[in-house]
């Protein structure tokens, strides 16, 4: 199973606060945080077919520019499921997760699931409807691993085609 | 391995990191620190560690000038335990949902009730008039008070909050102003907590230890500083915090709700000690700890950083280094922790706990040889760059060469794992070369099908 990430500059390992112009680019190849999603992505059989970034400042400027670009590159690349986040407590970066992931699901009909923590609240109150959005730790909080793991297995329930009402219900917002 | 590992952190990371009363010790800290910064500032200047500084000034505005900046820093550092409890009765009384600035108001009181409020001047007899002034020894409000101030804050915005929440308040008729009826709301609790700590004083009076001040500082905060001031208490502080980064939670901010107020109390000591001339006491303060074993962000990853810009090949590790040369510099480290990344790496995290503990063995031993000297205990914010910071909060040239020598072996150590990583980042570049572009490009991108 093809999976795409979608990474702002500090995930995708380009950068910190001080890079947020970084513009639109990929690889097709794992990098940054994906790393950290690796054991759960082989649980649930999926591969990393690349990895999308943006940084959250560019992206803010740009926003339907980007957002339709990296839906195009999704379906060109034939992913089965694009994974936005983890997008932890930054609220950039939470903001182009759902809004991607939305734009994705909606026009592309690639099966989306978004990370965040609670502190994206403006975020998550205008999207927790529109895209599953993992409920996960802010940065340095507890519970990581857990939110990493509902991730993939979401994203694979949503490929499979199984009922998420219950999973969804204890995960998301 | 590490599920086993995790399944016995995770809990108590979960327990500590929701515990309302350690969040509020953390957080009350907190608001004392950019003080304690600033005033540390002001004593630096001060005491500036050059030879002829003193001299200098003093040829400008005439002798005794020192003092117009310890005017500035005295009443902070001698006030740290009474504004310790200030911040953590603010603190936990934000934590419970209740009033904040009437908690911190309980809190206070509550402390000063516990504290004696008139000084005798030796030799001169008690009776009225002249030998007796009301007022408050700094003794009782600086270090020495740093733990019955957490005690008493807690115990005092619990109890008031408890009562306030039970409904046993004056409730004014409608119409009356906010602000009036919440100070006749806040009457019935405060005066519970008022007679509580009323009784305890009085309690306290008929003991050999006379006053709370005298029980704790000798009960408890002795112990626990000597337990704090030693070796293995800081090895298992310097293990925690960074394995609890591995599973991405912030180490520091968990085992610093545990070690917090005992380093602070032994850097509160040095600090007193360099501001009145005489011998530091402790070694492991809390400059020791930023300056000497944990510098450059959690697990000394500027020498990690160096190394990545020095002898990496793959593209992806030089790039990130160069991008995280400057933040780390100056200390942060994020796009390392999770740009790398550290956080379920299970190669880096290796030399990650490893660096600072021989960081830490290392800088101890040389402190104790004499080849660099106690920590003053000035604070100097934890950003301040490696080199800077070993003179400033030492006054040794010697210690700033230390620590770059430090900071060499850290990459010598971090080497070998960063180079099995970049091993493995190099082929898959390679492989994703060989697919095809490993670049993807959005140029000939279509909106078609959208």
């Amino acid at each position: 199973m093809k999976v795409v990430m979608i990474f702002d500059q500090t995930q995708a390992g380009l950068g910190g606060k001080e890079n947020p112009m970084l513009p639109l680019g990929g690889k097709n190849m794992v990098i940054g945080s994906a790393n950290m999603l690796d054991p759960y992505l082989k649980k649930n059989d999926m591969q990393i077919a690349a990895c999308l970034y943006c940084g959250d400042g560019f992206f803010e400027a740009n926003k339907e520019e980007v957002t339709k670009k990296m839906a195009a590159m999704c379906k060109k690349i034939g992913a089965d499921a694009v994974l936005c986040g983890p997008a932890f407590n930054y609220e950039g970066y939470g903001e182009m997760c759902a809004h991607v992931g939305e734009f994705i699901e909606q026009h592309v009909g690639i099966p989306t699931v978004a990370a965040m923590s609670k502190e994206c609240a403006s975020t998550i109150e205008a999207f927790k409807d529109k895209v599953n959005i993992i409920d996960m730790p802010k940065k340095g909080g507890i519970g990581l691993t857990e939110s990493l793991s509902a991730m993939c297995e979401l994203a694979k329930m949503k490929v499979d085609g199984v009922d998420t009402t219950a999973f969804v219900e204890a995960h998301c917002y | 391995m590490f599920d086993k590992l995790e399944k016995v952190l995770m809990p108590m990371a979960d327990k500590l990191g929701k515990n309302k009363v350690l969040l509020a010790i953390r957080d009350g800290f907190l608001i004392t620190t950019p003080l304690i910064i600033v005033a540390s500032l002001f004593l630096l200047f001060a005491n500036f560690p050059i030879t002829g500084w003193s001299e200098f000034w003093a040829g400008m505005f005439g002798e005794g000038w020192e003092s117009w900046f310890t005017n500035v820093s005295r009443p902070v550092f001698e006030m740290v335990g009474f504004l310790s409890c200030f911040g953590t009765a603010y603190a936990y009384g934000r934590q419970l949902e209740g009033d904040a600035i009437q908690s911190a108001g309980i809190g206070m009181i509550a402390f000063l009730i516990l504290t004696p409020t008139r000084i005798f001047f030796d030799g001169v007899p008690a009776v009225e008039g002249g030998d007796v002034a009301g007022g408050l020894s700094f003794l009782y409000l600086g270090s020495q008070g740093i733990f019955l101030g957490l005690f008493v804050s807690i115990i005092a915005v619990w109890l008031f909050n408890w009562v306030y929440r039970r409904g046993w308040t004056i409730k004014m008729p409608d119409g009356v102003p906010p602000a009036v009826s919440q100070s006749f709301e806040a009457l019935i609790p405060s005066a519970v907590v008022m007679l509580l700590f009323f009784f305890i004083r009085i309690g306290f009076e008929f003991t050999p230890y006379e006053t709370v001040h005298n029980f704790i500082y000798s009960v408890l905060q002795t112990p626990l500083k000597g337990a704090g001031n030693t070796l293995t208490a800081q090895l298992i502080y310097g293990v925690a915090t960074t394995v609890f980064w591995f599973f991405g939670i912030n180490g520091p901010a968990v085992a610093n709700s545990v070690f917090g107020p005992i380093t602070k109390v032994l850097t509160m000591e040095n600090l007193e000690a360099f501001q009145n001339g005489t011998d530091l006491p402790n070694i492991f303060t809390d400059p020791f700890s930023n300056f000497f074993t944990n510098w450059g962000g959690g697990g000394s990853t500027l020498s990690l950083v160096i190394v990545m810009i020095l002898f990496c090949n793959s593209k992806r590790i030089k790039q990130l280094g160069k991008l995280a040369l400057v933040p780390g510099i100056f200390g942060i480290n994020e796009p390392i922790i999770f740009g790398l990344p550290i956080v379920l790496n299970p190669i880096i995290i290796i030399p990650f706990i490893l660096v600072p503990q021989v960081n830490l063995i290392l800088s101890t031993i040389a402190t104790n040889l004499g080849w660099i000297p106690y920590t003053t205990g000035v604070a100097l914010p934890w950003t301040t760059p490696i080199g800077f910071s070993g003179y400033l909060s030492t006054g040794s040239l010697f210690a700033a060469v230390w620590q770059i020598g430090l900071l060499i072996l850290g990459c010598a150590m971090y080497y070998p794992f960063i180079k099995i990583l970049d091993k493995k980042y190099l082929e898959e570049e390679a492989s994703a070369v060989a697919v095809e572009e490993e670049e993807i490009s959005f140029d000939d991108i279509s909106f078609d099908d959208l």
